[in-house]
């Protein structure tokens, strides 16, 4: 333990744990552990009973008791499928997916164009769930696991010690991948809960890389694989697509929005829990296009872990519970920042889902980030949440609800309607509204400021001070000399906003990284605008002359985001906002 | 086991035998199996099983055999039978320290039904947010409208609003409480419908003090439908819909207390009105006015938050600071006007 960063670490009650000197969870090892087998490592035998048990239970929803019938369901998805077909372009990878979605909805066209008693409308219904099902099904092969968790490993060692300068200086050989990757947080508690039911575990999410980098950690708790829901656009990227095939990914197409498909997804993630596979949900939907911490969550796939633990409640399952355990990830600089913030700022951003063309699908690109990362002072940190139950109430480390007032809760109690455990659609969606809400404030609390976030906000913040007339928009389009500011304005700026989080993380509201340990403004702010600046070539703060100035301010204001949401920003109490982020 | 036959065996628990306790355990009594009411004091609890009649708070309702009153917690909520509904019906003010005793009596599957009119002072906490915080308990909603508990006991026509995120809590609110005189009217703003029954009770001191001074409808109708611009304006920016305010929980209710002698606010603000000093008002009542207490918490947000609420203001000097009401009146009527207010 670094003396000098005891008193600085955060509120004493809330990091009681003694971090090393590598600012990770003591029981983190960096090193090669044996592979933890769990239910997904038998995934596979039993893949096929699988695919077909959630095809039937979503023909049964679908058909069972609504009123649609098999031929309005297959018009409407078929009129959905030729519209994004038509307009999805194709690379060398996506080709033969888009011509074997073709041939089935040309045969389903075709179908639904004769009589009933000639082509029937089940086998082509059953045809359509098992594209999709296919499609979705993920694979989980032990042997690519076992592979990636040596070569990943691997090869962040190879990249640091190449990156690294300080491979001229022998005694500093030894430090290799843990002083970039800090993992902390409850770490005990997931592992614990791990055997006591299931674990869904939902962080943020800024980056492609994210899935790589949150299977690693997961194998570095020693917690067995966990599957997850990648977006289908992911498996078109050469490099992450490598990591993602046999890792026990399923693929999600958010481009597909017809009810069938929706059902058949939603099932397959709620069998996934049901059997036990401890999974991976990213519950913003994608990746934060504003750069800020997520605020309104995707509560169809929350609620399926809500579902899994009724229904293995209902029949009985001896660990029946589902715990949600918030991750946050705190970068100081994110690979496709430029790509995303555009992307939020543009019109078009609001219908764009996918972005097919940013920077994590150059290979180059991604080589630079993880060079710079290596090479840089200080990297990534990881903080495992306090965990969940799926109604949002925390839970102890033998996975019991705690309520308020000491008491503890039952959760069947709270499944219980008018005297039996049952699944409720209107009281479920609620009970899944209010773990949302609960998600969002919990992100916020277990996110770790780091110094590069604080300067990126101080700064855009005292430029916002300046202008104070002028709206978002205006305001990311000063001119070089009007965003040029004094070193001293800025730096009584950052003093100001570096009490406010420090007042924020004594009453609990966040964590500060030890990193932010310097009384001395001016060390932490230059050491924040180094990091800050280092992935993306002209920097994004720079300091000179006794001024400080932006390159870009649609990158300052991406990385200020990250501190939205606190209400830190003395202009935030505007009743007109003028489409700042606060 | 349909919904009817549910609540019709169902047990219901009512905290607090205040006059609109009484009457609500009265009313579910007729459409349950049993009701429990809750009251502090052990003599009361003896006098009302005995009589059949809260003589207390409303001695002319002779209640239905199946109330049953304790003063004993634990009786109420016997763990082996339990109880599947809590209508709750204490003072705001005494709701968190109460919601936190009582927490270790809930089990998790009991719906709750707050009756609470006012918010929490300071926090600006509605009822059920602070229910929420402290109950281990999540299905709760609450009950509110034109209810002057007096009129409701003699079976006057009447109809209130139970409004709740979870519709199993209205379900359960409608089946219990509806009978030939008393009709329930479903909603899920429940934001809305606690701001308005919070809020009117500002009004009601305002319209109290109005009365006073012997002024007539003119100024009645502006005072209600200013008031109601005031109500819509501060529950929007607490996250309500526009149109419960035109319910019966907002406008319903404002028609009802705001010009009804029956209302403890009302009550408050003709007794200011008169040149009565707050302290001694509050002594003779006896009972709780919540519009007091709400006016500060609310006048103070309003004005941090930079919401225009002149009415407001004045009833904030009224109890406040004593202010006269023949200054108050026609510093309300000189403000500047503004084309663009609603």
């Amino acid at each position: 333990m670094r003396a000098e960063t005891d008193d600085f670490l955060t509120a004493p009650n809330r990091d009681s744990e003694l971090y090393g000197p590598t600012g990770s969870h003591p029981s983190i090892r960096f090193e090669h552990l044996p592979v933890v087998q769990g239910p997904l490592s038998t995934l596979d035998t039993s893949r096929s009973k699988l695919l077909k048990d959630v095809t039937d239970k979503t023909a049964a929803d679908l058909l069972g008791n609504s009123k649609a019938s098999m031929d309005m369901l297959l018009s409407e998805a078929l009129y959905q499928e030729k519209a994004r077909l038509r307009r999805e372009r194709v690379n060398i990878f996506t080709r033969q997916r888009k011509k074997n979605d073709y041939r089935l909805w040309n045969q389903i066209q075709s179908g639904l164009l004769k009589s009933p008693s000639v082509v029937d409308r089940r086998m082509l219904f059953d045809n359509v769930l098992h594209h999709y099902a296919e499609e979705i099904g993920g694979h989980f092969n032990p042997k690519t696991y076992e592979f990636a968790t040596r070569t990943v490993p691997f090869g962040f060692s190879w990249l640091l010690n190449a990156a690294s300068v300080r491979r001229f200086l022998p005694w500093k050989l030894t430090q290799s991948l843990e002083s970039r990757l800090k993992i902390v947080g409850e770490i005990p508690m997931i592992r614990k809960l791990a055997q006591e039911g299931t674990i869904l575990l939902v962080p943020t999410h800024q980056s492609n890389i994210d899935s790589v980098l949150i299977g690693y950690v997961i194998y570095l708790m020693g917690l067995p694989p966990f599957s997850y829901g990648a977006g289908l656009n992911l498996f078109s990227n050469p490099v992450l697509s490598y990591f993602m095939g046999g890792l026990g990914a399923y693929t999600v197409d958010r481009k597909k929005s017809n009810p069938i498909y929706k059902h058949l997804l939603k099932n397959y993630s709620t069998r996934i829990l049901q059997e036990g596979i401890h999974s991976i949900f990213f519950p913003g939907g994608g990746r934060s296009r504003s750069g800020a911490i997520e605020t309104k969550l995707k509560l169809g796939l929350l609620g399926t872990g809500l579902e899994a633990e009724i229904e293995n409640i209902r029949t009985n399952k001896p660990k029946p519970r589902v715990f949600v355990v918030p991750m946050v990830v705190s970068y100081h600089f994110v690979l496709e920042a430029s790509s995303l913030i555009e992307d939020y700022l543009s019109e078009a951003g609001k219908h764009r889902f996918i972005i097919t063309d940013d920077e994590s699908w150059q290979p180059t690109k991604i080589l630079s980030f993880f060079w710079k990362l290596f090479s840089a002072q200080s990297g990534i940190t990881c903080r495992i949440g306090k965990p969940m139950d799926i109604f949002g109430n925390f839970v102890d480390e033998n996975g019991r609800s705690i309520g308020p007032n000491g008491t503890t809760i039952d959760p069947v109690r709270w499944l219980t309607s008018r005297g039996e455990v049952v699944a409720n659609q209107q009281r479920d969606r609620e009970y899944v509204r209010e773990l949302g809400v609960r998600l969002a404030d919990r992100f916020h609390k277990e996110n770790t400021v780091i110094s590069s976030h604080l300067v990126a906000f101080s700064f855009f913040e005292t430029l916002r001070r300046q202008y104070p007339d002028l709206d978002l928009f205006r305001l990311l389009r000063i001119s070089l000399q009007q965003r040029t500011l004094p070193l001293d304005t800025v730096l009584a700026a950052a003093e100001h906003f570096y009490k406010k989080v420090r007042a924020l993380a004594d009453r609990g509201d966040l964590y500060l990284d030890p990193e932010l340990k310097s009384a001395d403004t001016l060390k932490w702010f230059q050491d924040g605008l180094n990091s800050l600046g280092l992935f993306h070539d002209d920097g994004v703060v720079r300091m000179g002359d006794g001024t400080v100035w932006t390159e870009d301010m649609y990158l300052l204001y991406y990385y200020r985001n990250r501190l939205a949401g606190y209400g830190l920003s003395e202009m935030s109490h505007l009743y007109d906002k003028k489409g700042f982020l606060d | 086991m349909t919904k009817k036959d549910f609540w019709t065996n169902s047990r219901v628990a009512v905290i607090g035998a205040g006059s609109w306790g009484t009457v609500l355990a009265h009313l579910a009594s007729l459409n349950c199996s049993e009701v429990r009411i809750w009251v502090r004091d052990d003599e009361l609890a003896g006098q009302i099983n005995a009589t059949r009649v809260n003589k207390k708070y409303v001695p002319e309702l002779t209640l239905n055999d199946r109330v049953r009153a304790y003063s004993d917690l634990e009786k109420v909520f016997d763990a082996s039978s339990g109880v599947q509904c809590v209508i709750w019906a204490l003072p705001s003010s005494v709701c968190r320290k109460e919601s936190f005793r009582l927490a270790k009596h809930f089990r998790g599957d009991e719906l709750v039904l707050h009756a609470t009119k006012g918010i929490e002072e300071g926090t600006l906490k509605r009822v059920s947010e602070v229910l929420k915080e402290e109950l281990p308990t999540p299905r709760i909603g609450v009950i509110s409208g034109p209810n002057l508990a007096h009129e409701v006991a003699s079976k006057q026509p009447a109809a209130t609003v139970v409004a709740s995120h979870f519709d199993e809590v209205v379900a359960a609110g409608q089946a219990l409480l509806s009978s030939e005189s008393f009709r329930v009217y479903p909603a899920d703003d429940v934001i809305g419908v606690e701001w308005a029954g919070t809020l009117k009770n500002i009004l009601a001191i305002a319209s109290g003090a109005l009365d006073a001074m012997g002024l007539g409808w003119n100024s009645r109708a502006t005072l209600i439908t200013r008031g109601l611009a005031e109500m819509v304006r501060f529950g929007m920016a607490m996250g309500a819909n526009q149109s419960t305010f035109l319910g019966l929980a907002g406008v319903g209710d404002l028609l009802a207390t705001g010009s009804s002698n029956l209302s403890r606010n009302y009550r408050v603000g003709m007794r200011l009105a008169k040149g009565e000093k707050l302290p001694d008002i509050l002594k003779d009542l006896g009972s709780t006015a919540e519009g007091v207490r709400t006016t500060q918490t609310v006048y103070e947000f309003a004005q941090s938050r930079g919401i225009e609420m002149p009415i407001t203001g004045a009833v904030y000097r009224l109890v406040k600071d004593g202010a006269s009401i023949k200054e108050l009146i026609p510093s309300l009527m000189a403000r500047p006007s503004s084309a663009a207010e609603i």
